[in-house]
């Protein structure tokens, strides 16, 4: 049980490229709601992009240096966890952090062309985990129950897990990846109803948005209209990359099926700082595409 | 044991669909596939499937069970049955059904046509007439990819094609790495040409369903990301997904964080990205991007601008760069990351440790 006595758990916040601008709601909803939920943020100064999956693919080599740098300024606040809010900095982080744990002539390499630029060495000691994990189980679920005092009121509320937190699950290994029940736990958890649909473990089409945008809103359609057909009043989601997708190309959807969706997506901090109190000056809905405040209020939550 | 078994029965020509259940007995070693023939033997000879080796080497039985693609001939069924689980099984996805559990592979077989898929030679013959002679180290590039058996288990769950049919697809662009790979194959350029195509490469949406079903661990969308790097590595960058990619490296070396107002813009070409202009407006009043694009730096970004530098004069450029990552990830797939073998081993009730060959050396030119 959580106590009052218990520390704060000290992890190294990674915020990640969109939580520092296009979706800063996200941080500031993620800082306020920490303390509530067991955790102490160290934020890190001296890093740069994950490298989203792109430079992964442009450029490996330098996309695994990258990422130990990343891993290695998170070791030196002597953290032994470095906390994502991302799904994709999720993948990209474990994924290098597996590669420098598991062949000790990479990581001595990486290391000896680390210090050569001035980055101090890496062990090989960090845990990648995502927020998600941390509110889902242990110490962190049991703060969530007592934080979330203020309820959801019976909001309906539909998961949307996106791939890069379920998919490789060799990498990622929290859930199953077909039946995950971490987000229902917790929409539960803050007095929601959670909604069940087929597309909450399928892709949101970001990753080529850009340069694909057809193919990717014929994936960004189906959560979106699953998730109304079951009743959803918001979509909850722990990535902000597929936050972007479902809020902000909505409205090229509905240019281009002459429907209307509003239906708003809410961060996964910004849904559980509902529940706990959290303030607009924190939870800043007004930074969002589709405002979920009118489907809040309805509900008087 | 009792096995329970709910089938999709689907007959094209008629139209006619139904989910039939079945109820067995079949022995405890009992796989999937075992299954399916005790059904079709000795309660309903009208229900269809592809079969063959029953060894996961022929590639015939891909099929759904409970919506994922598995491979019939390696799903063991006792613990299912044991915990009184009824799965459904159906058809492979992103195939139109023939018949009950049979797909028409022939969209499956043209995508894999299209990737030209045989050698073009292009090495020296040994004077001596002895045989051409590879590394371990350099077929390494293509071990994983050589393991396909043109299944479709991850065409089945490809979350891109589902929306845009005409995508290759994981299977193809997988095969096209094992010869993009080879270093036999003498026409690299024309196949990466090839497979930049306006449905190739820079379609995959990256949501791993392939790598996470494929039943002999291909990992195709790994793959997908070699034949991207190789792509880049020769110049080969003109598809707006390169652009992309290319951006996020430039971005990681000049301000450390993605300089997102660019992203579109530096993907689509400035041009087409005016027609971008009203969506970028309704993003910009709600503080998603900014009018002035005012770059937000990382601290100590020069670190990561020489780092760059430094790993480009190393020789791991391109796929090889995806290569070194395998060994440690191979270790994730047998649950033992982060221990020596010689840990596993020791490790009690350990099987004997097999006899290895040396590591081989590159054989002199």
């Amino acid at each position: 049980m959580s106590t009052a006595e218990t520390p704060l758990k000290r992890v190294a916040y990674y915020k990640g490229c969109l939580a520092s601008l296009s979706a800063k709601e996200l941080d500031t909803s993620t800082q306020a709601l920490a303390p509530q939920v067991g955790l102490e943020l160290v934020e890190l100064e001296s890093v740069t992009c994950c490298g989203a999956g792109d430079i992964h693919e442009a450029e490996p080599d330098y996309y695994v240096h990258l990422n130990a740098r990343i891993l290695a300024y998170a070791e030196a606040t002597g953290c032994d966890t470095l906390m994502t809010v991302c799904n994709v900095c999720t993948l990209n982080l474990r994924q290098a952090n597996f590669m420098l744990q598991g062949d000790s002539d990479l990581l001595a390499r990486v290391n000896e062309n680390l210090t050569t630029v001035g980055v101090p060495p890496y062990s090989g000691k960090v845990d990648v985990r995502h927020f998600l994990w941390e509110i889902a189980e242990g110490e962190g679920y049991e703060r969530l129950k007592g934080a979330a005092h203020k309820g959801l009121k019976g909001l309906k509320v539909a998961p949307f897990y996106g791939c890069q937190i379920l998919r490789p699950s060799k990498l990622m290994g929290f859930e199953d990846p077909d039946r995950p029940w971490s987000l229902e736990r917790i929409i539960e958890a803050c007095g929601g109803e959670s909604i069940d649909y087929p597309a909450k473990i399928k892709c949101c089409g970001f990753p080529i948005i850009a340069a694909r945008e057809e193919t990717a809103l014929g994936e960004v359609i189906q959560p979106i209209e699953q998730a109304m057909e079951a009743g959803a009043d918001v979509m909850v989601t722990p990535c902000p990359l597929c936050h972007l997708s479902l809020d902000a190309w909505q409205q090229k959807l509905e240019a281009s099926t002459g429907r209307a969706f509003g239906l708003p997506i809410l961060h996964l901090a910004q849904l559980v700082g509902v529940a706990a109190g959290l303030e607009e000056a924190e939870l800043k809905f007004k930074r969002h595409i589709v405002d979920p405040r009118p489907a809040l209020e309805r509900l008087e939550v | 044991m009792k096995v329970a078994l709910k089938i999709w029965r689907y007959d094209s020509a008629t139209g006619d669909r139904a989910l039939k259940e079945y109820e067995i007995d079949a022995p405890d070693w009992a796989t999937l596939l075992d299954c399916l023939d005790i059904v079709k033997d000795r309660h309903d000879g009208s229900l269809s499937f592809r079969k063959s080796c029953r060894m996961m080497i022929c590639g015939s039985c891909g099929m759904r069970m409970d919506g994922a693609a598995v491979l019939a001939c390696k799903t063991r069924m006792y613990d299912i049955a044991q915990a009184g689980r009824v799965p459904v099984i159906s058809a492979m996805g992103n195939l139109p059904i023939l018949k009950d559990l049979v797909v028409d592979m022939d969209p499956f077989w043209s995508k894999f046509k299209a990737m030209w898929p045989w050698l073009e030679p292009g090495y020296d013959r040994p004077e001596d007439g002895r045989e051409y002679r590879i590394s371990q180290q350099r077929m390494n590039v293509v071990h994983k990819e050589s393991l396909c058996i043109n299944c479709g288990c991850c065409v089945s769950e490809c979350n891109a094609m589902e929306s845009d049919p005409e995508f290759l697809g994981p299977q193809a662009l997988a095969k096209g790495m094992r010869f993009v790979g080879d270093p036999r194959d003498a026409a690299t350029v024309e196949r990466l040409e090839r497979y930049n195509s306006e449905h190739g490469v820079w379609d995959c949406t990256r949501c791993y369903f392939c790598n996470e079903r494929c039943p002999k661990g291909v990992d195709p969308r790994d793959a997908i990301a070699k034949l991207g790097a190789e792509s880049i590595r020769l110049g080969i960058d003109r598809d707006m997904g390169a652009k992309h990619a290319k951006w996020f490296v430039r971005s990681s070396e000049t301000t450390g964080w993605l300089r997102e107002e660019e992203l579109i813009p530096k993907t689509q070409g400035y041009v087409s990205a005016i027609k971008q202009l009203k969506f970028g407006y309704s993003l910009a009043k709600h503080g998603k991007v900014r009018p002035v694009p005012i770059p937000h730096t990382a601290k100590d970004v020069n670190e990561a601008r020489n780092l760059r530098k430094l790993v480009r004069e190393q020789d791991r450029g391109g796929a090889l760069g995806h290569v070194q990552g395998e060994h440690a990830l191979a270790k994730l797939e047998h649950g033992h990351a982060g221990e020596s073998l010689e840990e596993i081993y020791a490790r009690p009730g350990a099987a004997p440790r097999p006899w290895l060959p040396e590591v081989e050396e590159e054989p002199s030119a």
